[in-house]
């Protein structure tokens, strides 16, 4: 027995509706027969079996997305949202009309004064959509009439694990199902030999903070759903190889004495986590097979790897993963997480977002050319950003050379391309301080609900009944931001 | 044959009926009837009439207080319940129920099932007159709304309603905007009160001579001031404004209408302006065209039906098929690479070719039997082939696909004999085929026979090597 996943939070509990409707099979076989009604019995087991789940709401633009997330948060104000007037009034102190009563963190709330400071790096206009992007991230520059750069991003939190669980959640707080697995539960696997739902981490120089499986987890929803954590070097996979002396057939039998005994005990019990495991363990005997070929770029074209950089030939990098996870995208992964470390600058900013730049300018950019050229563009989304933006003040000592932002939710920048997104614009706007939106602010529920779009979904209709109520994505906001929208 | 033997028959046939209509609304859930059966639900229509006429007749002739001829009751009763069933198979092809048909079923129910109740009331020792004449005049009563119902829902709602306010036809591609636009917008919101009937304000929306003759706080509408034309600051007060129109409890207008609306007064709000009169970038046009788009899964309506269970059948560890959205027949079907390709798994798909709308085999060891099987596939838009060792001869099966919009072939061994197929596909918008065989001076004809095709050819070799030399950080110039 399987259930409408939206609508039974326990699945082991058999209610009243459950048992009338179990009672019906029953009597239907008795008084009908299948003559009439052949497909009765059969279908109905089907339709218990696969839920009205795994197909979108509508038509889909995007049928997978590459987020390449930024952990850290990296400055608005060095990557694309230019403000010249920071330049002119450098080290003058942020009014209190714009700051406008916004609260900091213990790390800047002590400072005696707020200077204004400028960026470090130049900014000049790329495309015929004339971007602006800062001279950290040339490559990117290069691909501006593919993108769309969003400066009105704003959040909530303004600590790091508050905010970039909103992002991969939509609460600040832990425990929800991160956007990962609410794709995999709203569209289903893609490839049945590969997880829906892969992460990829990569790691800079640039001062760190933590990244937490909880980040990827499926929350309340299926197990099946949580996010792989691909690892670089020989075992992406832990334990997926089999120990020495076992052979696939091996294997296979032992899968198959397990799988009986499995079922035994779900007959028993009605537990669909046991049908989950089952068909994990069914997974993980096709990844024997399949990740090794995914996670094999020895085939990849010498240009490919010069586009990309030499460095995708080192695993564990960023550039490696961004090339990884054009492979997964081409073999049906339906929602690939890289995280990069690294951007969180509270000082000495200028070298290390240089550094961090270099990392992933030009693997990002790599990416969005080389799926473009596969026609992927068409149907994958990418997505760069981090979990909030940086202050346009300085945090600690005053000096250009050498100088920190402290965090700042009202705005920040991301991109995304593809997928159905608009190429080549630039939306929304802040201040001339570049603190406050001016214009078209997307908040995150926003963000999601039209990730969700994209991916077919509506975001008020996917939802999932746990501990009394329905929870969304979205949960009860998030409006699809059509201007974005091709 | 007996009387009493021919009655038995009919009891017996009258309580097969009721069980089953019974057991069809119980079990409704699980119910998947073959396509046969759902058939037999498309005479409904024809079978409804019988019952309604025989009912009165008999609850007309029962409340003269004739006694109801056996076979008059007999025979209403059957064919009430045949009707409902007829009826309940058909609303099946309806994935959720509206309001209409939920009471159009009920009500017809509870016809058959009162119907049921006369029939073995007065066929048991003790029948009591006054109880049968009751269910009749009940009878008359669910029949009257029964009928209404369904005449809803095969006539539309306003069916019924005044001439005027009748929905109007699908929009034209060149379509007059008052008539066709803005006619329609206020014909779907306002008529309902400002018509010769109701005229509230004494304002009518029937004519555009009406609409600027304007009601009782005139100014309707001042050709060419939006601003300062009431129908538009009524529109754009809060929701809970006595004044706001169309008042509380009726739909609003949508934004994008709203807008339809002011830009027309603004251009003169005039009847003989066309959408084709504008350039096509004026947001009024866009809007329009916004209006006119219709729904994109929409023309695959045609596609024949598919049940779940088939596509889970055919469907595989390394074979998936999936809708393209859950309301369609529209597939899209991706192979990936199994440990041991077997043609036969694409070939199993030969059933449900028509309804393949996307297709993806890229990477596999593919070749001409797959390309002829594609080459089924006549609804067709997207197909990847790429990174296969597909040839000319391969893909020349290939020309019968009218509808292909995209196709992938990069990284294949093609060469310029496929020129001629490729230019063939009048509907191909995108094609994407670097690194293949094809000659340069092959392809620059393809690109100037098609300007309208996006040929991709891969990463410009001039941006390959200015991305490859660029260091990621741009020193910055010294002032």
């Amino acid at each position: 027995m399987k259930k409408d996943t939206s609508e039974q939070e326990n699945p082991l509990k058999v209610n009243r509706r459950h048992f009338f409707s179990q009672l019906s099979v029953g009597i239907g076989s008795l008084a009908l027969g299948s003559l009439l009604i052949p497909d009765l019995f059969k279908s109905s087991a089907q339709t218990l079996a696969t839920n009205p789940l795994g197909i979108p709401h509508f038509a889909p633009k995007a049928k997978r997305i590459i987020y390449l997330f930024q952990a850290g948060a990296p400055s608005q104000l060095e990557t694309f949202d230019y403000k010249p007037t920071l330049i002119k009034r450098m080290g003058e102190d942020l009014p209190d009309s714009i700051r406008n009563g916004q609260r900091l963190t213990g790390m800047t709330s002590g400072q005696e004064s707020f200077p204004l400071m400028p960026s470090a790096a130049k900014f000049r206009q790329y495309g015929n959509s004339g971007a602006w992007i800062s001279d950290f991230f040339p490559h990117i520059g290069k691909i501006a009439d593919d993108i769309c750069i969003i400066r009105s991003m704003h959040t909530e939190a303004i600590n790091h694990d508050p905010a970039i669980t909103f992002f991969q959640t939509g609460s600040q707080q832990s425990g929800r199902p991160s956007m990962g697995s609410w794709m995999s539960y709203g569209l289903g696997s893609e490839n049945k030999n590969l997880p829906s739902f892969v992460v990829l981490t990569s790691r800079g120089k640039g001062n760190s903070q933590g990244l937490y499986s909880k980040l990827w987890s499926s929350g309340f929803l299926d197990s099946k759903h949580q996010g792989v954590l691909l690892r670089a070097g020989k075992n992406p996979v832990l334990y997926l190889n089999d120990p020495e002396g076992i052979s696939r057939s091996d294997k296979r039998h032992l899968l198959d004495q397990v799988s009986s005994l499995n079922k035994l005990h779900h007959v028993e019990t009605g537990d669909d986590e046991i049908e989950s495991r089952i068909a994990q363990y069914e997974m993980a005997y096709r990844m024997q097979m399949s990740v090794p070929d995914v996670m094999d770029i020895s085939k990849e074209s010498e240009a490919t790897i010069k586009l990309y950089g030499e460095d995708c030939q080192v695993p564990g990098t960023y550039a490696a993963n961004c090339l990884q996870a054009r492979r997964l995208a081409e073999n049906g992964v339906r929602f690939i997480q890289l995280y990069h470390q690294g951007w969180d600058q509270h000082g000495n900013l200028p070298n290390e977002m240089a550094g961090q730049a270099k990392d992933v300018d030009k693997a990002s950019a790599a990416l969005v050319l080389d799926l473009k050229q596969r026609g992927m563009l068409e149907d994958t989304l990418v997505i760069w950003g981090g979990e909030f933006g940086r202050s346009n003040y300085c945090q600690g000592k005053f000096d250009p050379k050498n100088y920190g932002r402290d965090h700042h939710p009202r705005a920040f920048s991301i991109w995304m391309a593809g997928g159905g997104i608009k190429p080549g614009i630039t939306y929304g706007e802040t201040d001339e301080f570049g603190y406050n939106i001016i214009k078209n602010p997307v908040h995150i529920n926003d963000f999601h609900a039209t990730l969700m779009h994209s991916m077919g979904l509506d975001h008020e209709q996917l939802t999932y009944k746990y501990q009394g109520r329905r929870f969304r994505l979205t949960d009860v906001a998030g409006n699809v931001v059509k201007d974005l929208l091709t | 044959m007996t009387a009493t033997s021919k009655k038995r028959w009919v009891d017996y046939l009258i309580l097969g009926l009721t069980v089953f209509l019974v057991f069809c609304l119980l079990f409704e859930k699980h119910i998947h009837p073959p396509t046969i059966v759902l058939w037999l639900g498309k005479w409904h229509p024809v079978v409804l009439h019988f019952p309604i006429v025989l009912v009165i007749v008999t609850v007309i002739w029962h409340l003269t207080g004739k006694k109801v001829p056996y076979l008059l009751l007999a025979a209403s009763c059957v064919l009430a319940l045949t009707t409902a069933i007829t009826g309940f198979l058909l609303g099946l092809e309806n994935g959720t129920k509206g309001e209409l048909l939920f009471w159009h079923q009920w009500l017809g129910v509870a016809v058959a099932v009162g119907l049921v109740i006369w029939y073995w009331l007065s066929s048991s020792k003790n029948n009591n007159p006054i109880i049968t004449k009751g269910i009749g005049l009940i009878l008359l009563v669910l029949i009257g709304f029964t009928g209404h119902y369904g005449g809803m829902i095969t006539h539309g709602e306003d069916f019924l309603a005044l001439p005027n306010s009748r929905r109007p036809e699908k929009i034209p591609a060149n379509p007059l905007i008052y008539q066709h636009i803005v006619g329609r917008i206020l014909d779907d919101k306002c008529i309902s009160c400002h018509n010769p009937n109701k005229s509230k304000g004494e304002l009518l929306m029937t004519n555009l001579r009406h609409v600027l003759k304007g009601g009782e706080s005139g100014n309707t509408v001042i050709p060419g001031v939006p601003e300062e034309s009431e129908l538009i600051r009524r529109l754009h007060l809060p929701l809970e404004d006595e004044e706001h129109m169309p008042p509380e409890g009726e739909t609003p207008l949508s934004y994008s209408e709203i807008e339809i609306l002011e830009r027309w007064i603004a251009l003169g709000a005039t009847d003989s302006l066309r959408l084709q009169d504008l350039d096509q970038n004026d947001p009024l046009a866009v809007l329009i065209n916004e209006m006119m788009e219709p729904d994109p899964i929409e023309k695959w309506n045609a596609l024949t039906v598919l049940a779940d269970s088939t596509l889970e059948r055919l469907s595989s560890d390394y074979v998936t098929i999936t809708r393209l959205a859950n309301t369609t027949n529209a597939l899209r079907v991706a192979m990936y690479k199994p440990p041991v390709y077997d043609p036969k798994t694409l070939m199993d798909l030969k059933p449900i070719s028509e309804n393949i709308v996307e297709l993806d085999l890229s990477g596999l060891p593919i070749g001409a039997e797959e390309m002829a099987l594609v080459s089924g596939f006549s609804n067709l838009e997207w197909l990847e082939i790429d990174r296969t060792p597909v040839t000319d001869t391969d893909i020349d099966t290939l020309k019968t696909l009218s509808k292909l919009q995209l196709l992938k072939i990069f990284d294949t061994k093609i060469g310029d004999k496929s020129i001629a197929l490729l230019n063939n596909w009048e509907d191909l918008q995108q094609l994407y085929i670097w690194q293949t065989n094809i000659s340069e001076e092959a392809l620059n004809l393809l690109k100037e026979e098609r300007s309208d095709l996006r040929i991709s050819t891969g990463i410009d070799e001039s941006l390959r090597s200015e991305f490859a030399a660029l260091d990621s950080i741009v020193e910055p110039e010294e002032k």
